[in-house]
């Protein structure tokens, strides 16, 4: 059942074109991971395709609805780029922007209650924040950090969850921990994730499908079908195809 | 959308350009001495001594500060196509040597009408001040010469002489002229002494800056003010108007002045404070449009500064 | 020591200069976090203009002022938005036009009946009653929309692209914020003047964020030191016979310093701990 339906998009950006006719759809339970060298265009597509900027060609439907008309952001949670430093530094403890992520659902005046607490609490140990619950975002690690706007994310259990280059600043190991977890929720209850990675290497290991993007659409589909694609053998080369698979084989 | 903004700017620039070129001076009408003066007082000197024979104009657009005004390019134009500028002195104009230094014009008498005019500093103004005196006043000069109304009859002399400098052919029109409108100086001088001889209240309390020291010292007068120095721009402290307050209470003073031009706040804060009422004194170097428009001079504004010093001060 | 309280013009300053200390010190935070901190400076330019235009069409200039420096404010932000330029040079662009407008009007018309710049340039020491009101009345309004939209001014603030994704109108709240921000300055420069205004919108906020643990004491530490400041400035200025204005900034600056050097070296001297 597709929860997602991107038809036909292109996204212009200072009259280039930088997304190209793209389609695809993501069904619910999905776990696309979004590659595609530098400059490919994946920011781009991710933020056209939720109202962040403007669709120049095409359509995006969201659980049913057009983007225009589409209302109920609650169900959709949102990990943008890493965030500038300066944002970084913003003085506010985990508790407060992990509450952030609950205004979503909230009519005016959106007040953080007690009654969000449970929830607060619940995303707090799901992702070990509690014991920094009060500390300042801008006081943590890297990790931490990215583990704290996670949470922000899930705080309002959507049903899809949009990853942008989550790891890219992280270590190794740290890399690999966000990873599972990732794959954690996506197997136990269900999650829709989409992430968008240029790490082409390891995205196999936990998506089941896998979208190619080089400002035009390479390559949809499950990651077997990657491997055995001929337009992707075309694309990369079948040495560069090879290495991929074969690592996950 | 953005095309739009850019034409109205444009036609905006335009409309603007063509109202600025309209509004330059009408040809000076042929054999008048054109005049600029930088106060008013100077204007208006200026205007009675020349009569018909001069075209006299105010460099300071109307219910323009004076302290505050700094001459524009088109100002200093202005004073190089005439044939005379007359200027009160170098402390109260300090941006005077700037445009000197500017002038090209070999036609153009600079006129200092301060000249013999003997400058009185602030410790003279304050004889039985406290030591604090010079600290608050800081020890520099007044350059409201003007107020004290023989100061005013040399400055007439001064601009006198200059026209006859310039024009001697109409020597003897400019001294009766200037002679005429000294008269009618040494009769202000003679009301203000009358009137100012037999009061109850002889404190002048000011709501605006320091600029009447050369009145009171000729009349007698105490004049307090909530301001140090002689420009509007220094803040009065708290405690300078809380000074002031007691002192208001402590004199029994019934009548607090605001200064021309000026928003009146501190003369309002103290009225408030104090019960005391509100009056206008004019220092006239500068006048609003509105009285430009009706004719006032610097004889009717004394005048009528000594209407309200007799109420305030409940003289005779 | 305590005479000063006795006088009416000490009374008002403290009251207006309390609830405007709150007001300004409070959209200061997002101000600064913005980067918007000189908009404050930048709209008194408008001002000068906008004043200038009433005083030309004979209306009573604050209510010229009010709309255009509203409009100004949006100009800024739709400049930010458009023009991809940051802040800091929007609010630059918009107060030069401002003042440059205003200085060439006064040349057109000729001249006025007042000093334009007087009627700009409050203090506090000369604070009317009406104004005093107006203080207490702008500041509860701006206080009352400020806690209505909290939260979203907040995520805004942090992360304006999350707070897109959580269907928050930016826009419409960014609008909110620097109409309140005009009409703050506009209103309250004419009670204790810009130099205050625009002190009390960056110094409090700057001093908070330097030990700030969580956003909400932010606000609230900024309100503070808005108030301490504004209370013992007039005190200390009275005592030494100092203007009460530079006074207040002087003790905000030194706040700043001394949570600056607190942060510094007791908060983060601890050494890093394991991630």
């Amino acid at each position: 059942m597709s929860i997602i339906t991107v038809d036909k998009v292109s996204v212009r950006y200072n009259s280039t074109e930088v997304v190209s006719d793209v389609s695809f759809n993501i069904a619910a339970g999905d776990y696309l991971g979004v590659v595609g060298p530098n400059g490919s265009g994946k920011t781009t597509l991710i933020r056209a395709m939720f109202g962040l900027v403007g669709l120049a060609k095409g359509t995006v439907t969201l659980f049913g609805k057009d983007l225009s008309e589409f209302r109920e952001w609650h169900r959709i949670g949102y990990l943008p780029q890493k965030l500038s430093s300066f944002n970084l530094q913003f003085p506010a403890t985990v508790k407060e922007i992990i509450g952030l992520g609950l205004l979503a659902k909230k009519k005016f005046p959106k007040r953080i209650t007690a009654d969000d607490d449970a929830a607060i609490n619940k995303v707090l140990e799901m992702l070990e924040l509690t014991n920094i619950k009060n500390s300042l975002i801008g006081e943590l690690s890297g990790g931490q950090q990215q583990r704290v706007l996670l949470a922000r994310a899930m705080a309002g259990e959507p049903e899809v969850l949009i990853l942008d280059e989550p790891t890219s600043a992280l270590d190794p190991e740290v890399r690999e921990k966000f990873s599972e977890v990732l794959k954690e929720l996506n197997k136990k209850t269900a999650l829709t994730v989409v992430l968008v990675t240029h790490d082409i290497m390891n995205i196999g290991r936990y998506a089941s499908k896998l979208l190619y993007l080089d400002r035009r659409l390479i390559f949809y589909g499950g990651f077997d079908d990657f491997c055995s694609s001929t337009e992707v053998t075309n694309y990369f080369g079948e040495f560069a195809q090879h290495v991929i698979c074969h690592r996950h084989s | 959308m953005s095309k739009v903004i850019l034409l109205l700017c444009i036609a905006v620039m335009v409309c603007v350009l063509f109202t600025s070129c309209g509004k330059k001076e009408k040809a000076s009408s042929e054999g008048k001495m054109t005049i600029i003066t930088s106060l008013f007082p100077l204007y208006d000197f200026a205007r009675n001594i020349g009569g018909d024979k001069v075209d006299v104009s105010l460099l300071l657009p109307p219910g323009v500060e004076a302290h505050a005004f700094e001459p524009r390019p088109a100002d200093i134009v202005r004073i190089n196509r005439a044939d005379m500028f007359i200027y009160t002195g170098k402390i109260m104009e300090p941006w005077v040597d700037e445009i000197v230094k500017s002038v090209t014009s070999s036609k153009l008498l600079i006129v200092d009408s301060s000249e013999g005019v003997r400058l009185i500093s602030q410790l003279e103004e304050f004889p039985d001040e406290d030591e604090h005196a010079e600290h608050r006043h800081g020890g520099a000069e007044d350059p409201h010469i003007w107020l004290d109304f023989s100061n005013a009859q040399k400055m007439v002399n001064n601009i006198c002489e200059a026209m006859i400098k310039k024009d001697p052919q109409n020597k003897d029109f400019y001294l009766k002229n200037a002679a005429d409108y000294n008269d009618r100086l040494s009769e202000l001088d003679s009301e203000y002494k009358t009137v100012l001889a037999g009061c109850k209240q002889h404190t002048v309390v000011y709501g605006g800056h320091f600029a009447f020291g050369y009145m009171a010292k000729r009349y007698g007068m105490k004049f307090i003010s909530a301001y140090r120095g002689f420009t509007p721009d220094a803040e009065p402290t708290p405690r300078n108007l809380a000074e002031l307050v007691d002192k208001i209470k402590q004199l029994g003073v019934g009548y607090i002045y605001y200064e021309e031009l000026i928003s009146p706040k501190v003369a309002e804060t103290l009225s408030e404070e104090t019960d005391a009422m509100l009056l206008p004194l004019s220092s006239a170097h500068n006048v609003s449009k509105a009285d430009l428009a009706e004719g006032a001079g610097f004889i009717s504004i004394m005048k009528k500064n000594l209407g309200n010093l007799r109420m305030g001060l409940d003289c005779q | 020591m305590f005479e000063l309280f006795q006088y009416h013009f000490i009374q008002k300053a403290l009251i207006a200069g309390c609830f405007i200390a709150v007001l300004c010190s409070t959209l200061g935070v997002f101000l600064v976090l913005k980067r918007l901190s000189l908009i404050g400076d930048g709209l008194a330019h408008v001002t000068f203009g906008s004043v200038a235009v009433g005083l030309l069409l004979h209306s009573q200039p604050i209510y010229t002022a009010v709309p255009l420096v509203a409009l100004s404010s949006l100009g800024i932000l739709k400049l930010t938005e458009r023009a991809r330029l940051y802040g800091d040079t929007a609010i630059g662009i918009v107060s030069s036009l401002g003042i440059a407008s205003g200085v060439i009007l006064v040349s057109i018309s000729g001249g006025y009946n007042v000093d334009l710049f007087s009627y700009l340039f409050g203090s506090i020491l000369s604070i009317s009653n009406t104004e005093v009101i107006t203080s207490i009345v702008l500041s509860v309004i701006v206080m009352l929309m400020v806690l209505l939209f909290y939260n979203e001014l907040a995520s805004i603030t942090f992360d304006e692209e999350m707070a897109k994704m959580s269907g928050i109108k930016t826009r419409r709240i960014n609008e909110i914020l620097v109409v309140l921000t005009a009409l703050t300055v506009v209103l309250a420069m004419k009670v204790v003047g810009i130099m205050l205004v625009s002190a009390l919108l960056i110094l409090p906020a700057s001093a908070a964020l330097q030990t700030a643990k969580s956003f909400k004491a932010t606000i609230i530490t900024a309100g503070a030191i808005a108030v301490f400041s504004v209370i013992s400035g007039i005190w200390i200025s009275f005592a030494a016979n100092l203007p009460s204005g530079g006074t207040i900034i002087i003790i905000n600056f030194i706040i700043f310093m001394l949570m600056f050097g607190y942060s510094k070296n007791v908060l983060r001297a601890k050494p890093e701990e394991p991630h």
